[in-house]
């Protein structure tokens, strides 16, 4: 677990870098519920890079050539069908089938709680599925999701299929699917609809004005008439005949829609800043408190090259690894550059004699009798490279 | 909906319960951290066709959405009376046919 350090700067006129998402359209009618709202020399993402014709893209665009390149064959009708499986929220694909909230709360308990959590509720390392409040915020944003991890003690957004799904015509797309992990498509249909069932009255989902207690059963039809909380929660819209050209549109104008943000790296500079000279961007609540350190450096852990080495890298792994790999037993680790450094200072001979002979919490050979001393001296030779500051 | 939810299960003549109480459980220190208003269950009571099962004195120190198991003799059928108080008094109840 980390610990969070609120850590306060001296600087106390630094604008926070991640404000900006924070901000909702609440003013400004013409923006999106919820939306990233972009500002001039946003750092944090957004960045874009021209193609053609003023179209922008979040990637740089691939300018080498096609030429030979095979793009392969149409797929045959008979593939395509084994493709073909998505089920989507105007009831394509949907399978027929009905159950009950108790039938999926017995199902549930038996084949997903153990993950999952009882009700759903999460807590066993895995994905949440229920709970979280989905009260709104006055543009239709459900709070729980604007949820930000600013500060220590604030809470990180709350996902699950209350407040986030904005389709319930996925829950049954994905349970057939993907669930239970281990053994996924062994669910009948009735099975998926019913565990469906739990699921949604757990989260409280009214269907046509009906609250769904422990006799209700789901079917395709009632599905289909569902409207989830976070429904709108999401931009653009690509659901019906002008999905695609809602997305396309959405996506031509990325400087007003994502932001054009220009990319930064280092003493970056908040260009938003009214008036004053543009002020340095920091982070207000960093955490530093973590193992291991952060560091910028960037090395690999020490190369064994020569054949000799590889023979006694092995012969270590297999006799002296157990105690030398961690510093459970007190013995110095390898890669410990301090701990070896002060080993070597006795003198190569010494050591090796040492390593020979056993001293303290060190048996005589690593406790490999069969070891030539040769052997030996050549282990720690490997040992002593390993721990070495890298040139 | 209330604010919770309740399996109550007979086997071999002892009923398991699992409950869960909605509630932020946030006491005056976390609530002021999170401007939030504190809100947290105080005590809650299980009794089992009228016979009290289960109490506890709860406090804002349990994490949010507290999960609960216990057991007690009893039988399907029985009928199992869930109240809860909160630290403004309200109180809630509710009550599940025991399978
Ligand atoms: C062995 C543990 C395990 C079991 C059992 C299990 N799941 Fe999952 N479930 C997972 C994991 C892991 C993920 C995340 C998978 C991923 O994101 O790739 C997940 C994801 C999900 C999700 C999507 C959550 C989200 O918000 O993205 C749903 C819904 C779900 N499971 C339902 C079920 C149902 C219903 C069952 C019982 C039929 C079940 N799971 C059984 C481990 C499990
Ligand atoms: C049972 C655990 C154990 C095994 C196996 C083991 N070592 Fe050690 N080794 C130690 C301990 C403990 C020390 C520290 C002894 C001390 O400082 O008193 C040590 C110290 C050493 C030293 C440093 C001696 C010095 O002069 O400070 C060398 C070199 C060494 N081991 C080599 C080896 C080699 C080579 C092997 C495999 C053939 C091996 N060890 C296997 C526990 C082990």
């Amino acid at each position: 677990m980390f610990k969070l350090d609120l850590y306060k700067l001296i600087t106390t006129s630094v604008a926070l870098v991640l404000s900006s998402t924070l901000l909702y359209g609440g003013s400004d009618t013409s923006t999106l519920p919820g939306k990233y709202v972009s500002k001039m020399g946003a750092v944090d993402g957004g960045v874009t890079y021209p193609r053609k014709n003023g179209i922008y893209t979040a990637y740089r665009y691939n300018e080498q050539s096609t030429k030979g390149v095979n793009f392969g064959r149409l797929p045959t009708a008979n593939e395509l069908k084994a493709w073909d499986v998505d089920i989507m929220p105007d009831g394509t694909g949907l399978p027929d089938g009905e159950g009950s909230v108790s039938e999926g709360d017995e199902l549930y308990e038996k084949q997903c709680s153990s993950c999952h959590g009882e009700f759903g509720a999460g807590g066993k390392g895995y994905p949440t599925l229920t709970g979280g409040n989905q009260e709104k915020l006055p543009n239709g944003v459900i709070k729980t999701l604007t949820n930000q991890r600013i500060e220590p003690g604030m809470e990180a957004p709350k996902r699950t299929i209350g407040t986030y799904w904005p389709k319930a015509s996925t829950l049954i797309w994905y349970i057939r699917d993907a669930m239970p992990y281990a053994h996924p498509k062994s669910l009948s249909n009735n099975e998926i609809y019913a565990i469906t069932a739990y699921l949604l009255a757990q989260d409280a989902i009214v269907i046509d004005g009906v609250e769904m207690d422990d006799e209700y059963v789901l079917n395709k039809e009632k599905l289909m008439k569902i409207k989830m909380p976070n429904e709108n929660g999401f931009y653009p819209n690509i659901d019906g005949p002008n999905g695609v050209e809602n997305v396309r549109k959405f996506f031509s104008d990325r400087a007003k829609n994502i932001g054009s943000g220009t990319r930064c790296m280092k003493d970056c500079k908040d260009l938003s800043t009214k008036g004053n000279e543009p002020t340095v961007m920091k982070i207000d609540n960093e955490i530093t408190d973590v193992v291991p350190p952060y560091t910028t450096v960037r090395d690999l852990p020490p190369e064994i090259e020569s054949k000799l080495e590889s023979k006694a890298e092995k012969m270590y792994n297999d006799a002296c690894k157990l105690c030398h790999g961690s510093d459970k037993m007190g013995a110095p680790v390898v890669g410990d550059i301090e701990a070896w450094n002060k080993v070597t200072q006795k003198g190569f001979e010494k050591v090796v004699h040492n390593a020979i002979d056993g001293m303290g919490g060190m048996p005589p050979k690593g406790g490999f009798e069969n070891f030539t001393n040769s052997e030996v001296q050549m282990i720690v030779e490997f040992m002593i490279n390993s721990s070495k500051k890298k040139q | 909906m209330g604010n919770m939810k309740i399996k109550a299960k007979e086997k071999d003549g002892v009923v398991g319960v699992k409950a869960m109480f909605t509630s932020l459980m946030a006491d005056k220190e976390e609530a002021e951290k999170k401007k939030i208003a504190s809100e947290f269950i105080t005590q809650i009571v299980a009794k089992n066709n009228g016979n009290v099962v289960f109490e506890v004195t709860t406090s804002g120190f349990m994490a949010e959405n507290p999960l609960f198991k216990f057991s007690f003799k009893g039988k399907a059928g029985d009928k199992l009376e869930v109240t809860t108080t909160d630290n403004s008094g309200k109180t809630e109840t509710e009550t599940e046919v025991v399978k």
